[in-house]
């Protein structure tokens, strides 16, 4: 300051001290505006700005789907799409987002579904029309993608041989040209918007039976929308925040993404009054299925008493569909990344989620375990809630199972009633806190063991002789047809007529029969009151049961020994009812429904029960028929 | 006229620079003002009243979760103090409203809640409702430790801190979570990166310097300053806890390359070995628990903690530490009468006290007593053939929380220098031969025992 009045002061030698105020204000001047931004940062540091929040927001994960504000420039998508006999790919803007040249792999038709205003890939499947029943699925698909999605097809190897009208109108009601016509080992790529003009198509014809058409590329532009566009306008909720981010991410999943009408991602059922396994924890073992998993926890959360934040999804993989569904549910999923191989690698995921289940509840005696491929019952949480003191009340008990092996469309009838079974059947169960930590835990098969965890948790030295409770009319449904050990002959075969219950609130009957000895006294009653059936009648005809409905009828069947299962296999097989090991028995005792009468099976002599046996009759005896060079290998239930 | 043009210039620059000084003085004012109004306008709230910054935040937080159903309960040490020290008052007071705000208008900086996350029902939305009613809010979430000793898991995050600002007065939300052996965790309350550092005074938090573990406390509820709300049954006993609360996670990942170089014993032995040492640890744990006598995992088991977050399977007995000054004559009886009669005692109280237990199966539980010193800790050794006297020299230690087989046990905070004292530096290379007397490289001979003291600091069963 006494700079700037020396300066006000001085008039003579002007020039020199000019020079010098000049010099000095300029100082002055950058000192302040130095000042300035310094107090300035200072400030918005120390303040409350909306800063903060914003950081927050990000620290929550909200990630909101990115936004272009105002009409920035149009993007284009450069796509790339090949199609031949023994590799397709696709790219994106140079990336690589579909490449398949594996042989006897990936025949028929690749659909990928892109983002119209990211380019991001929603979907990828692959429609093996070659095969029966596929452009079924394939119809199923297309038609769950949202309009104004960029669809891309392109067919590997074959994709028309059973490629049917239905799907070839779709086709074309997507503007596809070559599409309905695509013929036998034609190769084909498609870009077009789902409702929207078509993009780029290009179509080679086979010139012969024996040959293939000629490799195709097609190379196109693909314009981008806006984000306002791609988006549906739901009201701004918790639930359709969860809804938005999911849908914005992946396709195929129907009307969970129609902008007008969109299903529910909440159920809220009916609690369960004096619910005993709502503190139960849920582990949900899942792999890379994520329709199936978004079916399964629908109906899952669907059931009466279920609590939500009990669930947790275990992934085998670090898989992002599965994750986004589980999201999208407002549940909590746990990635593991895969240790081993098949089924070691399932095995320990098993091992991996069991522990992790009963970590994060230090407090739960029991967990209940789920697969991603299984419908739950409406009263699946009713059922256990009524059974579940029995573990705890049994040490005679391994497992309390929602599956009966036995329980087919013909042959389960009785939702209230319940069996002790000496198999563990596995698909939706309830596995003891102490079980698992002190018996199971500490030995369970290492990662070089290539060994089932169901195989394994039914080997003598792991079941020790205790028994399962199951109900007659099974508590989940088993809909996967592509897995492991699963493949849809097998499916229809075993799994698909299989009984499951619909209806709600079942009062179980009289559950503490089933403990250790109640449960004898019970089926020696049962037994007395059985009527015997002729056994000169063969037990494979439906006469050998008579027409009538709620009786009890037993039969008795040849079994020298307790693991002489020679004749009850050929009748299992001959009921259509599971063959491939033994299942549901109890002392030489299998009790399952005919004709809506109950129809008790005892093995003589080697069942207890045999004393049961009127003097004069002779116990059934089936020959196995003589063994096929090449029968298939019985796969194994998972 | 260049005169003119250069008066007119010097004037011009004249008032440029007033200007600018003026900004300077109006800028800097701004700035002392922000940086010091915290602490300014709290010095003014905190009259003794019910229309005080803490009381009305309190009341705020109260409602809200109330009506969230968030189910938390009061931890705020000072508080919880005041309360204990008026619990008769607060008793009486029922719901009519009190004449004087007493605790929560108590000036400070926070007031601390706690929440048991798994009781916890509907998190989604809330944080938004805190919102709309005037609060700002921060939340700081972590990975989920309970995961952490699962191989390759990793999942959706937890949260870990809640921190509710209205006005000048702060609500720190701390998430409780169970774990395995009957505890509750709080986490490390560790700011991102883009986290505002001014956003509370950070420092003064009461809780998440370190992660931390609690018995799981009963509650009651109760009516402070005209508001209903939970707090423990024994609040003194909560506040007890909290300076030595600090718990330290097992080092799960140094554990899986410990396996994956040396591989885990899982022979039936080796199987049986550790479920007899848990069940041992766990009795001695309850049967000192029960006395009130602080113990922490030592030698072998501490190892075997540290090393592989497991029981060493060729280790042969369970080592507990306990310091001297918590030795009580009761203790011999206590595991006598737990199933765990004694086997040999060493020394006495004065000097080298040693105790061993015999447990189930032939696992032995010994339990050695540290005696402090100025600037180290040391235990004692007797050899009971030849009377010769050992010392153990361990630099200074205070005890955390961990936990080890599903128990909440207390390990040596500082593990690593106590290991090393213990089994020198190379303590990751598995020993199977050990000798008590020479391999330890903090061992030290003691003298002997007069043999007119045998028959007491000898005594074999």
């Amino acid at each position: 300051m006494e700079g700037i009045k020396e300066i006000k002061i001085s008039n003579r030698r002007i020039q020199e001290h000019w020079t010098g105020a000049v010099l000095f204000l300029l100082v002055t001047v950058i000192v302040n505006i130095k000042l300035i931004l310094d107090t300035r940062r200072a400030i918005s540091e120390a303040n409350e700005d909306p800063e903060p929040e914003q950081d927050y927001d990000e620290a929550l994960g909200r990630l909101e789907p990115p936004r272009r504000r105002g009409s920035g420039p149009r993007r284009v998508l450069d796509v790339e799409v090949y199609s031949s006999r023994s590799k397709v790919y696709v790219a994106v803007d140079g990336t690589t987002v579909l490449e398949d040249e594996a042989r006897e792999q990936g025949r028929g038709i690749h659909v990928i579904v892109l983002n119209q205003a990211t380019g991001h890939v929603m979907a990828k499947r692959v429609f093996d029309t070659y095969s029966p029943h596929e452009d079924e699925a394939m119809v199923l698909f297309l038609n769950m993608v949202a309009p104004g999605r960029v669809l891309i097809c392109t067919v590997k190897d074959e994709g028309s041989f059973h490629l049917k009208d239905t799907a070839k109108a779709l086709l074309r009601s997507l503007g596809s040209q070559a599409g309905p016509a695509l013929g036998w080992r034609d190769t084909w790529a498609f870009v077009g918007r789902k409702g929207g003009p078509v993009l780029g198509e290009k179509h080679s014809k086979s010139p012969a039976l024996s040959s293939w058409g000629d490799p195709v590329l097609l190379k196109t532009d693909v314009p981008l929308s806006s984000a306002e566009e791609a988006e549906c306008h739901w009201a701004d909720t918790e639930l359709n925040r969860r809804r938005r981010r999911f849908c914005s991410k992946v396709e195929g999943y129907g009307s969970v993404c129609s902008c007008k009408d969109p299903t529910p991602i909440e159920f809220s059922p009916d609690p369960l009054p004096d619910n005993k396994v709502l503190n139960v924890p849920v582990a949900v073992i899942a792999g890379n299925r994520p329709n199936y998993l978004y079916r399964m926890l629908r109906s899952l959360l669907s059931a009466q008493g279920v609590s939500p934040q009990m669930i947790t999804v275990f992934i085998d993989g670090y898989y992002e569909e599965p994750m986004d569904v589980v999201a999208l549910f407002g549940l909590r999923g746990i990635q593991h990344t895969p240790i081993s191989i098949k089924n070691a690698r399932v095995s320990q995921h098993y091992k991996a989620s069991l522990t992790a289940t009963f970590n994060l509840f230090p407090e739960a005696k029991f967990a209940v375990v789920l697969e991603e491929d299984l419908d739950i019952a409406v009263d699946f949480f009713s059922f256990l809630s009524q059974s579940i003191h029995l573990l705890e009340e049994d040490d005679s008990l391994y497992c309390i199972s929602a599956w009966n092996d036995q329980g087919y469309e013909h042959t389960a009838e009785d939702p209230a009633l319940l069996y002790r079974v000496e198999t563990m059947p596995g698909l939706g169960w309830v596995l003891r806190r102490s079980l698992y930590k002190e018996e199971l835990e500490p030995k369970w098969p290492t990662p070089e063991k290539l060994w089932d965890w169901d195989m394994w948790m039914r080997m003598p030295e792991q079941r020790r002789g205790r028994e399962c409770i199951i109900p007659d009319v099974s508590r989940s449904y088993h809909f996967g047809i592509v897995g492991l050990n699963m493949n849809g002959y097998f499916h229809e075969a075993y799994f698909k007529k299989h009984k499951f219950n619909t209806v709600p609130g079942v009062q179980l009957r009289n559950v503490d029969s089933l403990k250790k000895e109640a449960y004898e006294v019970e089926v020696h009653r049962l037994l007395s009151e059985a009527e015997v059936l002729d056994h000169s009648k063969n037990p494979c005809e439906d006469s050998f049961l008579p027409d009538t409905e709620g009786h009890t009828y037993v039969a008795f069947i040849r079994m020298e020994k307790d693991d002489d299962f020679t004749t009850w296999t050929q009748l299992a097989k001959c009921l259509h009812i599971w063959d491939l090991d033994v299942r549901g028995n109890h002392r030489g005792l299998w009790r399952l429904f005919r004709k809506k009468n109950h129809f008790l099976v005892v093995g003589v002599p080697a069942s207890p029960y045999s004393v049961k046996k009127p003097p004069s009759v002779t116990p059934i005896f089936l020959e196995p028929p003589p063994k096929e060079e090449g029968a298939p290998g019985a796969p194994e239930q998972t | 006229m260049s005169r003119i043009n250069k008066n007119v210039v010097l004037v011009l620059l004249t008032l440029t620079s007033s200007a600018f000084l003026l900004f300077q003085l109006y800028y800097y004012k701004h700035y002392l003002s922000t940086k010091n109004g915290a602490g300014l306008s709290k010095s003014k709230g905190s009259r003794i009243g019910f229309d005080s910054t803490q009381w009305r935040a309190v009341k705020k937080f109260i409602m809200l979760t109330s009506n969230q159903n968030v189910p938390v309960f009061l931890i705020d040490p000072l508080i919880l103090e005041l309360i204990n020290k008026n619990f008769e008052q607060v008793k009486n007071t029922s719901h009519g409203s009190p004449s004087q705000c007493k605790f929560f208008c108590v000036p400070r900086d926070f007031t601390a809640f706690a929440l048991q996350y798994h009781l916890w029902k509907n998190e989604e939305g809330w944080f938004r409702i805190a919102e709309n009613m005037g609060f700002q809010c921060l939340k700081t979430e972590s990975k989920d430790p309970r995961l952490d000793g699962i191989d390759s898991l990793s999942g959706t995050e937890i949260p870990l801190h809640y921190i509710c600002k209205l006005a000048t007065h702060a609500i720190h939300l701390v998430v409780f979570h169970e774990r395995s052996g009957n505890y509750l965790w709080h986490g490390h309350l560790r700011l991102k990166e883009h986290i505002d550092r001014k956003f509370v005074p950070f420092r003064k938090l009461q809780f998440g310097r370190y992660p931390g573990a609690f018995d799981r406390p009963e509650l009651q509820q109760v009516t402070v300053d005209g508001l209903e709300v939970l707090i423990p049954k024994d609040p003194m006993h909560f506040v007890e806890e909290v300076p030595h609360s600090r718990f330290i996670e097992c080092r799960y990942k140094e554990a899986r390359a410990f396996f994956q170089q040396y591989l885990d014993d899982n022979t039936v032995e080796a199987v049986a070995f550790r479920k007899s040492a848990k069940e041992l640890l766990q009795l001695a744990a309850k049967t000192l628990n029960k006395l009130g006598v602080p113990f922490w995992l030592s030698s072998g088991t501490c190892l075997g903690w540290y090393r592989q977050c497991n029981i060493i399977p060729y280790s042969k007995d369970v080592d507990l530490g306990i310091f001297i000054q918590d030795y009580k004559s009761d203790i011999i009886l206590a595991f006598q009468d737990a199933g765990l009669p004694l086997k040999h005692k060493f020394g006495k109280v004065e000097d080298s006290l040693e105790l061993s237990f015999q447990g189930k199966d032939d696992v032995k539980l010994d339990v050695f007593f540290f005696y402090e010193e100025t600037d180290h800790m040391w235990n004692g050794g007797t050899q009971a053939k030849t009377g010769k006297k050992f010392k153990y020299l361990f630099p200074k230690f205070t005890l955390c929380w961990t936990e080890f087989v599903d128990m909440k046990v207390h390990v040596p905070c500082e593990t690593l220098e106590y290991i090393e004292a213990n089994y020198g530096k190379t303590w990751k290379i598995p020993v199977k031969t050990w000798d008590w007397k020479r391999s330890p490289p903090n061992v030290q001979p003691n003298g002997i025992w007069p043999i007119s003291e045998w028959d007491e600091v000898i005594q074999l069963y």
